[in-house]
């Protein structure tokens, strides 16, 4: 398989994931996804960035009872894994080592 | 969730069936289950956000961006479930060298297919480079000014009675434009002259193009300078620019800078500058330019008055709009303004001025455009045509080969090929073939580039290495022709039983190729009849066109150009060429009887106080010009010789317009056209003085001697070569300075139909490619079905067949499709050839004739294909055959 780097959209998806906790699924995440977001999202790419996810180990899935509401059809609800949290933390990590080490005055020239 | 009860009241909105039965076709198992929940949940809540119709469409646009190879994949693990071993996929890498060995080896051993195969797609193929080239050439035209979306050209609408269009403006229109209104960052007027006489020196004479410019020409187009000073070029009075072509053929390695350039005799001009030549795709074709301020010495008739009614076609006005101002508003507002200030009420009404974006230039009919989109699009569909019919030779080849195929599938099934990796096999095989053909298709194109250069006039490049698009074509090609070629045969072979196919209990039917082969066989041979249909009618036409009675003498008339028509030089000229022997007439004029741009002014009759309604075309040629082309003078009498409009010859179709009984009744009466008064002599047959395509429309003829700029000369055909050795000696004698050339009167009446006869060459080569593919494929299919049949054949003969019945086996099953094709392809074809015939307003009548004849010989081409081979099969002895068993 590919390397477990995470991807900005994935990186994304899986803090949405993590942040619906027990009720991550398909429309819940592109719900939440296009609110924060602030543009429409689209099934199938937030569905292929989860099922890449899962590929990669970072987080796992199970079926819930089948639902009316859903045409008697289930959910797959998506946990995060260890894995996936590590991930998540090491992106923090990086992403706010860059936040540090940028120099006062990058931005100053800019107004 | 909270449910709005909304919805469980009455029937319940579903989501598409289509669309739910489709995904449920489509995806995974795995994943099947959730995602028609996922989006049978978001239907619900959107057709309570914006009701049942949105969601739907929704729906449909979510399913579109579902479409994903991993919507189809199957989980890992799941297979893992049921192997013992850690299940994982064929590294496509190492399984590519395979597929290749294989796939080269099948096709070395079924030469035949594979050369049939080979021939037609590169055929197919070849014509598509070909013709997206040719697109691709049409389409870049004047494309590669920078902001050549705010440059325009201004041109002249004419509202009489109709309207008529010309690409040039009052010359005043430039200076208005400049100064009144500030809307145009440049504005550049220019006049173009088309063959002057340009000399270097007493000797070294060249007919070249020109045209004279605004400084602001060269800021508006990007025409880069190689030498000289952008800024001032054009600026000084007597300066010149020329292109680097222009300054290699008359200098050679000399400095062309300082050197000085005669231009017609009446100017001499410095060249202050050297343009970088210009490329193939503009339509700017001078490649001499010249202050504009000299107009006046060189052409003063162009620029003599600066009045706002008169305009030439040659004289243009090209402007780059600031980037904040709309073409919309120019055309509405500020070139309306302009009519409204410079003209009388009356003028008012007939003039309007548009703007015509640079990239509609080179495609508008009205405006001298050299074609319209419509007919690249036409052959962009012919291509397109063309490679469908050589995919349908590979798919049909295929399907029929699949059977003898059956065997070697089934073993391999067995040994556990899967239907994926043979389905990709096959793939393989297919890019193989595809792959050659593509390169036998590239050098076909580069070996055709230069006749199709030569039939059309052009300089299509074709850089297969450095041009994107191009390469980004053939790729898509490439893929595409793998992918319609390779797909279905691909998969009737891959879903074979593995037992039928050892067993050999598969049968025609089950290749289910069977009658899919016949649609696809009907196909091709209705493509083929439409273009064979279209190349009869287009040829019948354009025979028609020119061998019809065009109302005037056409044949062994030679037209000479006349540089200098001042009085003495004009009947110096005359005397010198009558009395040469085979010299027979002689006429001056300005245009001979056919022509393609003529232009109509108003006219006023007898006393009637208003203008007519119709505009007349005006032909100036002396008392000779009738007599000399054969026109008869049905009532009154020719010109009389003089210099000045004195006197009028009428048409036909004017008198009629005019609403008179007879045409004794405008004899004597007075006309004024085009300001000019005189009177009227005569009446003249109707001839078609435009092609075919316009109707024949009012036209007078007069002596206006200083318009006169050609000289028309019926010689005797017998002894051509010292009649015309003697023309140009005379005519040499009277202008030295000038270069003699001389043109037949039929050349000018075939120029007409140009771009006709263009298209009429392509189709021709489009039709016999079509149907020679369509050939090869039948070749192939009759082959392997002779060789499927041999058994049968050989019962039927030791059964006592004879060998034409055998023969009709073939031969009735063909014609039964060829009939299909053609009832198919006449429809479509009397539609199309009926719409373009709408063109001419002159034309042939569509018989049953030109249909039977296109099948009848689509019919002798497939009886002769089909013949050998069925005659072969047809006439082997029967013992070989049953033999084997």
């Amino acid at each position: 398989m590919k390397g477990t780097q995470l991807g900005e959209f994935e990186e994304i998806v899986l803090l949405t994931i993590t942040l619906l906790y027990d009720d991550a699924y398909g429309v819940a995440v592109v719900e939440a996804l296009s609110k924060r977001l602030e543009r429409p999202m689209s099934l199938g790419v937030v569905h292929r960035t989860m099922q890449r996810l899962e590929e990669k180990g970072l987080v796992h899935s199970r079926f819930s009872e089948p639902i009316a509401e859903r045409g008697g059809r289930a959910k797959r609800l998506f946990t995060i894994t260890l894995a996936g949290e590590q991930a998540l933390r090491e992106a923090r990590r990086i992403r706010n080592e860059l936040w540090e080490e940028i120099p006062k005055t990058a931005f100053d020239h800019l107004t | 969730m909270n449910r709005n009860n909304k919805n469980h009241q009455g029937s319940q909105p579903a989501p598409p069936r289509w669309a739910e039965r489709l995904l449920e076709r489509l995806t995974a198992p795995h994943i099947r289950d959730e995602i028609l929940g996922d989006l049978y949940e978001l239907f619900q809540k959107r057709v309570q956000r914006y009701g049942s119709t949105q969601a739907q469409l929704l729906y449909g646009l979510e399913m579109l961006l579902l479409l994903h190879p991993r919507l189809w994949r199957k989980q890992a693990q799941y297979v893992n479930r049921y192997t013992t071993t850690v299940y994982s996929p064929p590294n496509p890498m190492a399984m590519l060298s395979n597929y290749v060995k294989i796939a080269w080896r099948k096709l070395n051993r079924h030469k035949s297919y594979t050369v049939i195969n080979v021939v037609s797609l590169s055929l197919g193929m070849a014509c598509a480079i070909l013709i997206f080239t040719l697109v691709k050439y049409h389409l870049s035209f004047d494309t590669f000014h920078a902001d050549q979306n705010r440059i325009y050209r201004i041109y002249t609408e004419l509202h009489t009675e109709k309207v008529t269009y010309s690409t040039g403006v009052p010359n005043p229109m430039g200076e208005a434009f400049r100064s009144g209104y500030n809307v145009a960052e440049k504005v550049g007027r220019i006049a173009f002259l088309t063959k002057r006489v340009v000399a270097v020196a007493p000797q070294k004479k060249f007919e070249e193009d020109i045209a004279f410019a605004d400084p602001d020409f060269f800021d508006i187009f990007n025409f880069p300078l190689l030498e000289g000073n952008p800024k001032s070029a054009l600026q000084d009075h007597n300066t010149a620019l020329i292109t680097d072509r222009i300054a290699k053929k008359y200098f050679g390695n000399e400095n062309p800078i300082g050197q000085l350039l005669h231009i017609d005799e009446s100017l001499v001009v410095k060249i202050t500058g050297i343009l970088r030549n210009l490329p193939a795709t503009t339509d700017f074709h001078s490649e001499i330019y010249l202050p504009f301020s000299n107009l006046q010495n060189h052409s003063p008739w162009m620029v003599e008055k600066d009045w706002w009614l008169g305009f030439n076609k040659e004289m243009q006005c090209f402007i780059r709009l600031k980037p904040d101002v709309s073409a919309a508003v120019v055309d509405s507002k500020i070139l309306p303004a302009i009519v409204d200030k410079y003209y009388d009420k009356e003028n008012a009404k007939h003039f309007r001025f548009k703007l015509q974006p640079i990239a509609d230039v080179h495609f508008n009919p009205n405006l001298r455009g050299y074609t319209e989109k419509k007919n690249l699009w036409t052959f962009a569909l012919i291509g397109f045509f063309l490679v469908v019919t050589a995919c349908v030779n590979f798919i049909n080849l295929a399907t029929a080969q699949a059977l003898g195929r059956a065997k070697e599938i089934g073993v391999r099934k067995a040994l556990g090929s899967q239907q994926g990796t043979l389905f990709w096999q096959f793939i393989t095989e297919t890019a193989l073939i595809a792959g050659l053909s593509l390169i036998i298709a590239s050098g076909l194109a580069y070996l055709a580039l230069p006749f199709v250069n030569q039939w059309f006039g052009i300089k299509l490049m074709l850089n297969l290495l450095t041009d994107t698009y191009l390469l980004i074509f053939l790729f898509g090609l490439l893929l595409i022709v793998i992918f319609c070629s390779g797909a279905y045969p691909g998969l009737i072979l891959a879903r074979f039983q593995p037992v039928l196919a050892l067993k050999g209990k598969l049968s025609q039917q089950s290749t289910g190729g069977f009658s899919l082969r016949k649609g696809l066989v009907v196909t091709q041979f209705a493509i083929s009849q439409l273009l064979i249909i279209g190349t009869l009618i287009i040829t019948s036409q354009l025979r028609y066109s020119q061998q019809a009675d065009l109302g005037f003498r056409k044949d062994a008339m030679v037209i000479l150009p006349v540089p200098d028509n001042k009085k003495s030089k004009i009947s110096t000229l005359a005397a010198q060429l009558s009395e040469l022997s085979g010299v027979e007439n002689v006429t001056f004029f300005d245009t001979p009887p056919a022509t393609e741009f003529l232009a109509s002014t108003s006219f006023r009759f007898d006393s009637r106080p208003e203008n007519e309604k119709f505009n007349i075309s005006i032909k100036a040629g002396d008392h000779q010009y009738a007599p000399t082309f054969n026109i008869p003078i049905l009532a009154g009498r020719n010109l009389n010789p003089s210099d000045t409009i004195r006197e009028y010859l009428l048409n036909e179709t004017a008198v009629k317009a005019l609403g008179l009984a007879s045409l004794q009744e405008v004899i004597g009466k007075a006309a004024t056209i085009n300001g000019r008064s005189g009177t009227i002599v005569g009446v003249m047959k109707d001839f078609h003085y435009k092609s075919f395509r316009v109707a024949i429309e009012p036209l007078c003829l007069t002596t206006w001697g200083e318009t006169y700029n050609s000289c028309g000369v019926t010689i005797n055909p017998a002894n051509l070569g010292p009649t015309l050795a003697g023309l140009e000696k005379a005519w040499t004698a009277l202008y030295p300075s000038s270069i003699f050339t001389y043109r037949f009167m039929d050349e000018d009446i075939e120029r007409l139909y140009k771009l006709d006869t263009m298209l009429l060459r392509l189709i021709q080569a489009f039709a016999g490619i079509a149907i020679f593919v369509g050939c090869l494929g039948l070749y192939g299919l009759v082959s392997f079905m002779a060789d499927q049949k041999k058994k049968e054949i050989g019962v039927r003969k030791v059964l006592g067949a004879s060998t034409f019945g055998i023969l009709w086996l073939f031969g009735k099953e063909f014609s039964r499709l060829l009939l299909v094709a053609f009832v198919l392809a006449a429809p479509l074809a009397w539609w199309v050839m009926n719409k373009w015939l709408t063109n001419f307003v002159y034309r042939i009548e569509l018989g049953a004739g030109m249909f039977i004849l296109a099948m009848l010989i689509t019919f002798m081409v497939a009886l002769l294909t089909v013949g050998f081979q069925s005659m072969k099969a047809a006439l082997m002895n029967p013992i070989k055959t049953l033999r084997t068993e």
